[in-house]
């Protein structure tokens, strides 16, 4: 029996699978990769010295919302498990796509990795700018989890921090940290917080509801022409001639895709990896997902940049899908986003600034509740919630199903949004 | 894999199955049980809808949730970690049946994770005497309505 399970495996040849980084991408692809490939190897090189955890806990996890063991959930034995090679701290340096082989350093040794299959799911890193260069003692991002415990070392009482930018991840760590006691201003250079996923009206809300708390301040249309250091502390000069002095920065204007490794290898990229619908970068074998690579719009079917946790967990599971030789293709998503500060919530889903002349709008507002529909012939394409977001997925299922709106409030589960029923606005339960 | 499917042309909103379910999930020892139930039957103009999780067969909750709360159980029922949940409410602005339960004042959200531990007669359609909610394959329930059918025909 032992020697005919022998020869079966022999027979078959072992392949290797290398997965370069180690956040939701790669865990989603390790894990289908070992479901449709008993035999395979698995190999994951991380360049963080902690096993995988959830990226967009590291802000709760600053402001003392989660505990370490949640967010450090995928321990070592998640990996035991299902028999893949961890190797940690492991940055990638560069691809032979000829040879097939991945370079990476670990604590300054080099180390050659061949492969069968490359999938990249490195991820993302903050952008600095020259007015404020990445400096390891007071102007960091917030990426990973050795940003947040740095900020956390950092976060005492009494002390002060700017935030360039009120992005999604600005605005989270400025909450962290204002949970932390930490005096925070925030600057962002666009008339809206949240970046493109609210409106004038949204960011107003948003805006009053966050700096009704005293440590905490937003001040828009502005921008930071440069930084220098004074003592211990840093200097912010604005953009307006005035000055302030803060304890640390934190920059959150954007991200970039990290592809500096695969230089040389023939990968197209343009700013972000280029990929097609089977998840397939321009090199044979060498594929790609997560925030790394681009992703369709499931509407509109352009190519966009949609850096969220649902496209990475897909596109990591259509990756090693084709991986394993399974034809499938991922049909996208649209941006969104959902989160919530002092108990308000905002869900937006696609992109809300929207403007053009074929725009309808339909809206519902009260004290404490505010969402708004758009309409591009007939047909919704955005929608946005603060303070009542009970039933969002359902106005999303319309917009993706590209349902009519005439169609759609006819449907009689429509009926429990303020924004169809202006009656059950009134009986929501508000913030 | 097995579903909730729901008729709305039978159902005539007695509401038996929100009792059914909160009078079950009221022993159960789960946080989320204080806010049941997690069947909603809802009346509107257009005639009665249900609010439940479905369990689907491809899961967009589970995909969005950051915290990774949500997850598949070994039944295929979807199930959740509550102490995960952060109250993100990913999962609400995917969900397309409108089936979580958003829980503002815990900041957290819920659904039915079939905390009655009843995968084959949950009592939701145990008690519902008018045949409008079932639990089963889908292609069963597809195959029972087409017989229905026939043998309605056949009677006529």
């Amino acid at each position: 029996m032992k020697k005919t399970a022998k020869r079966a495996t022999s027979k078959k040849s072992v392949k290797q699978h290398v997965i370069i980084g180690n956040c939701i991408a790669a865990v989603s692809a390790a894990d289908t990769l070992r479901q449709l490939n008993p035999e395979d190897k698995i190999v994951i090189l991380g360049d963080e010295a902690v096993p995988s955890y959830s990226r967009c806990l590291i802000t709760y996890y600053l402001g003392g919302m989660v505990t370490k063991r949640h967010l450090l959930s995928h321990a070592e034995k998640w990996y035991a498990e299902r028999n893949i090679d961890l190797q940690l701290a492991t940055r990638a340096v560069g691809v032979d796509s000829k040879n097939h082989i991945v370079y990476a350093s670990r604590n300054g040794r080099k180390k050659k990795i061949s492969y069968d299959k490359l999938l990249v799911a490195s991820g993302s890193s903050p952008i600095f700018l020259n007015s404020f260069p990445y400096d390891p003692d007071g102007i960091i991002g917030m990426r990973s989890y050795a940003d947040s415990c740095q900020l956390r070392g950092w976060a005492r009482k009494g002390k002060k921090a700017i935030i360039i930018g009120a992005g999604f991840v600005g605005l989270k760590t400025a909450y962290g940290l204002v949970k932390k006691g930490v005096k925070v201003k925030v600057v962002e250079l666009l008339p809206t917080v949240l970046g493109r996923m609210t409106d004038m009206e949204a960011s107003a809300r948003v805006r009053e509801r966050m700096t009704r708390h005293e440590l905490l301040d937003i001040e828009l249309q502005n921008s930071v022409i440069g930084t220098r250091k004074h003592g211990k502390k840093y200097v912010v000069m604005y953009q307006n001639g005035s000055e302030e002095e803060a304890d640390f920065i934190v920059a959150s204007v954007g991200v970039k895709a990290n592809t500096g490794f695969l230089e040389g290898t023939g990968v197209e990229v343009d700013r972000i990896v280029s990929v097609d619908d089977y998840q397939r970068t321009t090199v044979d074998d060498i594929y790609a997902a997560g925030d790394v690579c681009r992703s369709r719009h499931i509407v509109t079917k352009e190519w966009i940049y949609n850096a969220i946790w649902p496209v990475a967990v897909a596109q990591g599971r259509i990756a090693a899908c084709n991986m394993s030789g399974q034809q499938r293709t991922y049909e996208g998503n649209i941006p969104m986003n959902s989160v919530d500060f002092y108990e308000m919530w905002i869900t937006a889903i696609g992109d809300v600034q929207t403007e053009g002349a074929d725009i309808e709008e339909v809206s519902y507002e009260s004290h404490s509740i505010y969402q708004k529909v758009k309409l591009q012939n007939g047909v919704p394409i955005t929608f946005m919630a603060v303070g009542n977001v009970d039933g969002a997925g359902i106005v999303r299922g319309a917009i993706v199903g590209q349902t009519p709106w005439k169609e759609f409030v006819k449907k009689p589960q429509t009926q429990i949004l303020p924004v169809v029923n202006q009656l059950s606005g009134l009986l929501a339960k508000a913030v | 894999m097995k579903a909730f499917v729901f008729r709305s042309d039978k159902c005539d909103v007695c509401r038996e199955c929100e009792v059914a379910c909160a009078a079950i999930c009221s022993k159960s020892a789960n946080e989320s049980a204080r806010y049941a139930p997690f069947i909603k039957v809802y009346n509107s103009p257009q005639g009665p809808f249900l609010r439940l999780c479905k369990h689907c067969e491809d899961t967009p909750c589970v995909d969005a949730c950051i915290g990774e709360s949500l997850h598949r159980g070994p039944n295929g029922i979807i199930i959740q970690d509550e102490k995960r949940c952060i109250g993100c409410f990913m999962c609400n602005m995917v969900c397309p049946h409108g089936a979580i339960k958003t829980v503002m004042s815990m900041e957290k959200a819920f659904k039915c994770t079939l905390i009655c531990g009843e995968e084959d007669d949950p009592p939701c359609v145990a008690v519902c005497n008018r045949d409008a909610l079932f639990f089963d394959d889908f292609i069963n329930t597809v195959k029972r309505r087409r017989n229905k059918k026939i043998r309605g025909l056949i009677r006529r």
